[in-house]
Order: C-alpha cells, then sequence, then structure tokens
C-alpha cells in the first residue's frame, strides 16, 4: 500500500529534484568553481576542485581591482536603500494620512513610472541632468537615480501604512504630538519589520543593478560597480580570459545575498507574494 | 489632521521632486527629441516625422521586434506552466516543502548580469563546463555551439526561465491561497484525478489573480534585455537582439558590436515607439482575456 503511494507520487518527485538541480547548477558550479585553476576550469570536467585554489579570491580581489568594485557596490546600495526608505516612507506617511492637494497627482506620478518603460533613452537626460549638477563623476549620481525610481517601495510602504489603525494617530495628537513626531516616534517604530522587508528590497535591486552604472562609470573605470567590472572582465585583460578570476568575483557579488536568504529567505519571499495581494 | 497641510508637503516633496525631474522629465526629453535628427554633438536638425519613417524601413529594428516576441514567447511558455505546477505541488503539505520552495525562489535574487557570466562560462562553446560534462559523460561527440547563430536564443531562454521560475511559482502560491479547499475535497469525493483538477478547478479558480501574473510576465520578459546584453551583446548576427538593447545601443556604446551608430534624435522615436508596441500587446492581452473570461 505504501510501496504504491510512493510509485504513484514519483513523477513529482523526479520533477522536484530535477528543476532543484537545474536551479543550483549553476550556482555551484561558480562556487565550486572559483576554486579552481583556469586551466582545470576551461579542460578538467572535474566537479570538486582537485587543489583548493583560495589564491583566487586574493588576485581577484588584489590585483583585478575586486576591492574597489565591491566598496562601490556596498557605497550604492547602502545610501540607495537608506534614501530610497527615507523619501518613500515619507511620501507615503503623507499620502496616507494627510490631505493636501497633489495628493492624486503623486499616486498617478508613481504608478505612471511604474508601467511606462522607454528604456534606456532616461538615460540620457538623466545624464545630462547629472552634468548640469556637477554630479556625473561621482557615485552619487547613480544613487540619487535609483532613490528617484522609488515607486514600487512607495506602493509596498503604503500597503504597510494601511495595516497601522488611524487612531493610534489620534491618540498620539491627543497626548501632544504633532505631525512629525508621530511620524518618528508612532509610525516608524511600528513600521521598523515592514521596512527591514522593503530594504531588503532595495538593496538587493541597487547590489544588483547593472546597466546604471555602467552608463556612468563608461569615462571613469574607477567608479566601476561588481556587476560592471565583473562584465567587462569577459573580454579578457591580457590574452586570456581568466575564468577562475571571473567566478570569484561573481562569488564575491552573490556570497553576501546567499548568506542573507539562507537565514531570511522568507523576507525576500514576502516581497513577491506581497505585490500579487496588494 | 488638515491643519498639517505644510507638513504633508514638506513630506510629499522629495518624491514629487525626484519623480518629475528623474522620471518624467526625461520621458518629456525623449518625446520632444523625436522630431530631431541629432547625434548628441553638433547641430540639431528638426525632421518632423522622418525618425518614424525610417523606423519603417529599418529592418534591424524590426528584426529585433521578431527576436523579442520569440524571446518572450519562449520564456512564457516555458515559465508560466512550470512554475504554476511546482506551486500547485508546492501547496500541499509535503516532506521538505519549505526547502524546494527556497531553491526555486533562490535565482531570482541574483544580479542577472552577474549570473550571465557564470552562464557565459557554463554555456561557452570552446571550452565551456557544460561541454566538458556532456562530453565526459560521451552525450554529445562534439562542443555544442551554444552560444552559435542557431542555438543562442533557446540558450537566452533557458537562462531567462531559471531566473523567473521561482518569482513566479510564489506568485502562483499566493494566488492559490484564495481557493477554499473544500473543493478539491469534494472534487476528490467525486474521483477527480490531478490532472483535472489542475484544468478545471485550479485554474478557473485562479482567475484574475492569473491573468495579473500573466500580464506581469509579458511586460517582464518584453523589456528584459540585461543578461543577453552581457552574454551575447545581440550576437551572433543580431539573432539575440532585442528591442530594448537595441535602444540602448543607439545611446551607448557596446564593446564589440557596433553596427548602431549613435544617435539621439532616432532613439528617441525608437524608445517611443518600442513602449507603444509593448503597451499595445499589453493591451491586446487584456482585452482578449477579458473576453476569454466573459465566455467562461
Amino acid at each position: 500500500m505504501a510501496l504504491k503511494k510512493i510509485a504513484a507520487r514519483s513523477p513529482m518527485w523526479l520533477l522536484l529534484i530535477l528543476i532543484s538541480i537545474f536551479m543550483l547548477f549553476p550556482i555551484i558550479v561558480a562556487i565550486l568553481g572559483s576554486f579552481k585553476t583556469n586551466l582545470e576550469l576551461t579542460t578538467g570536467a572535474t566537479v570538486f576542485p582537485e587543489q583548493w585554489q583560495l589564491s583566487n579570491y586574493v588576485t581577484a580581489w588584489t590585483q583585478a581591482n575586486f576591492s574597489s568594485y565591491t566598496f562601490n557596490s556596498v557605497f550604492v546600495a547602502v545610501f540607495a536603500t537608506i534614501g530610497t526608505l527615507l523619501v518613500s516612507s515619507m511620501a507615503a506617511y503623507a499620502v496616507d494620512r494627510a490631505s493636501f492637494r497633489g495628493k492624486k497627482l503623486l499616486i498617478f506620478l508613481q504608478s505612471f513610472t511604474l508601467f511606462i518603460s522607454i528604456g534606456a533613452v532616461v538615460l540620457r537626460p538623466q545624464f545630462d541632468l547629472m552634468v548640469t549638477l556637477g554630479l556625473h563623476r561621482s557615485l552619487w549620481a547613480v544613487i540619487i537615480i535609483l532613490i528617484s525610481a522609488h515607486a514600487t517601495a512607495f506602493f509596498m510602504v503604503i500597503g504597510f501604512f494601511r495595516s497601522i489603525p488611524k487612531d493610534l494617530d489620534e491618540a498620539a495628537l491627543i497626548d501632544g504630538c504633532n505631525f512629525y513626531s508621530i511620524f518618528w516616534r508612532i509610525i516608524l517604530p511600528l513600521l521598523r519589520p515592514a521596512l527591514g522587508v522593503v530594504a531588503l528590497f532595495t538593496f538587493r535591486g541597487a547590489w544588483n543593478e547593472y546597466i546604471l552604472p555602467l552608463v556612468f562609470s563608461l569615462s571613469r573605470p574607477d567608479l566601476q560597480t561588481l556587476p560592471v567590472g565583473l562584465a567587462n572582465l569577459r573580454f579578457g585583460a591580457g590574452a586570456a580570459v581568466e575564468n577562475q578570476l571571473m567566478l570569484a568575483g561573481a562569488c564575491i557579488s552573490i556570497l553576501p545575498l546567499l548568506l542573507v536568504y539562507v537565514f531570511a529567505n522568507r523576507s525576500f519571499m514576502q516581497v513577491t507574494a506581497g505585490s500579487v495581494k496588494g | 489632521m488638515r491643519r498639517n497641510r505644510l507638513g504633508a508637503y514638506l513630506f510629499s516633496f522629495p518624491s514629487f521632486f525626484l519623480t518629475v525631474a528623474l522620471g518624467i522629465y526625461p520621458i518629456a526629453w525623449a518625446l520632444r527629441y523625436m522630431f530631431y535628427d541629432y547625434q548628441g554633438y553638433g547641430e540639431m536638425r528638426f525632421v518632423g516625422l522622418g525618425n518614424f519613417a525610417r523606423i519603417m524601413r529599418d529592418a534591424e529594428f524590426w528584426q529585433s521586434v521578431v527576436n523579442t516576441f520569440i524571446y518572450a514567447g519562449g520564456k512564457l511558455i516555458l515559465t508560466l506552466p512550470l512554475s504554476l505546477i511546482l506551486a500547485v505541488i508546492l501547496n500541499r503539505k509535503l516532506r521538505g516543502r519549505n526547502a524546494f520552495r527556497a531553491i526555486f525562489f533562490l535565482p531570482t535574487i541574483f544580479s542577472a548580469s552577474v549570473m550571465s557570466i557564470v552562464f557565459y562560462i557554463v554555456f561557452n562553446s570552446y571550452n565551456g563546463i557544460l561541454n566538458q560534462y556532456l562530453m565526459k559523460l560521451h552525450l554529445v561527440s562534439g562542443p555544442v555551439d551554444w552560444l552559435g547563430a542557431s542555438k543562442a536564443m533557446l540558450t537566452i531562454v533557458i537562462i531567462a526561465v531559471w531566473g523567473a521560475i521561482g518569482n513566479y511559482m510564489l506568485l502562483f502560491l499566493a494566488g492559490l491561497q484564495g481557493i477554499p479547499e473544500e473543493i478539491y475535497e469534494a472534487a476528490s469525493l467525486d474521483g477527480v484525478n490531478p490532472a483535472q483538477r489542475l484544468w478545471y478547478i485550479t485554474i478557473p479558480m485562479l482567475g484574475p489573480v492569473l491573468q495579473m501574473i500573466v500580464m506581469l510576465a509579458l511586460t517582464t520578459s518584453l523589456k528584459g534585455y540585461e543578461s543577453i546584453m552581457v552574454l551575447t551583446e545581440g550576437g551572433p548576427f543580431g539573432k539575440t537582439e532585442v528591442m530594448y538593447l537595441y535602444l540602448y545601443k543607439l545611446f551607448f556604446p557596446l564593446t564589440t558590436t557596433g553596427t548602431a551608430v549613435q544617435n539621439i534624435g532616432y532613439g528617441s522615436a525608437v524608445g517611443f515607439t518600442t513602449a507603444v508596441i509593448v503597451g499595445l500587446i499589453t493591451w491586446a492581452y487584456f482585452w482578449m482575456s477579458k473576453k476569454l473570461s466573459s465566455i467562461y
């Protein structure tokens, strides 16, 4: 009886296992490959490295500029996340808890930018604007543009605001709080776990961003972030393409996210699942 | 809290300002420049609808539109059924359910461009890791040209599916929460098999959620070009060139292929046209799914 049940369910298990292999294959290849020599990578057909080459990471970090790429990536992702959280939660507070002229316009503008995409075209006027501000030779340009695209975060935060009862504001108002102190003292502390989810989402987006930092580092290679610096390696610095350095670099980019994911994969998933309900 | 109008303005100002300056202004900018012939430097010449006439004759652009449909179609046909089936399986009480969910969702957290570098090493035709394994296991006699003219699009689609399944699986899982358990219990009493259950109960019951997920998948796949840019840059011979990549090349240089010449005026017109194409397809899908659901 039990055997029959297992037999009936085996196609399902087969599918689950096959898809799992498909999903994990490139990630495992990247992690194990980052410890192999270039020769072993290109001809070896091995699974595990013959000798674990920790030196790949040392070379990537010291000679292939990955220390600078990593610094730039951290810089961009941290400030873009802080900025996005501030701008979107402040705007969401105003929209959800106050009435003012232009409220509907703001909601319309946010949904408009969410749906209309003219692709790379916008990068050019954005670049010109940054030239005017004298920021086109710094990563702040990338950070500011990333913050400006806060529509998704804005709608996520608004969704969370709805879960905080308005009676709470009124009680605080009677107790002597004003518009600003209600935000800082009541709303923000209550929203902390929710904002954590938004922060995770924003940080991941900024950390993974490729095209924006690519365009702003075209004339300034020292501003390259991890995805940009890594992608440039595929043409080889000298004569040979060094696969082992590319994989070590890829791991430097994916391991921090992987680590957070192991502990907080539910928070990652919450963002996606929430977008269909709200 | 009507008294705090000033506070509301102060709080919404950064959002307003950034959105208008960096979200809306660039669109207005493109709407102006699409009527000009302008290379980015030198003289600016008003050409009226000249750029659009040029788009009509631009075979490379229309090839990229066709390629976008192949790419998006292939991605959707593989991703949506697979992720729905996985969601249905993982919606049941099952040993290791959370582990499987976490594994399937994992690819979505990584940068498309970074993973494309890894895939570049995996699918490389001459000494790629996949070819090494396949040859060692004697599954193929010689290296397969995964990124060559005949297979590049297939490879690109496989990579896109890899990155997308987890996302749509999760969206379907969220949608499945809305279907009451009793319906399935009643169906199992009537002796309904799993395939019938999926086709006659789950899919109709998902209704508007399914519609939304398909639309999201459709618009996302029409816009994707990051991993193609890293892997093939649209090559070989423009076989993997999609609309938004072609557009990018009209504004910024790429490292190897340099067929398109930067032209801001023409690029703006192409940007407008691609946005209209995406809008039309979305609208057509919306219209069709509405018609279909009224038949039911």
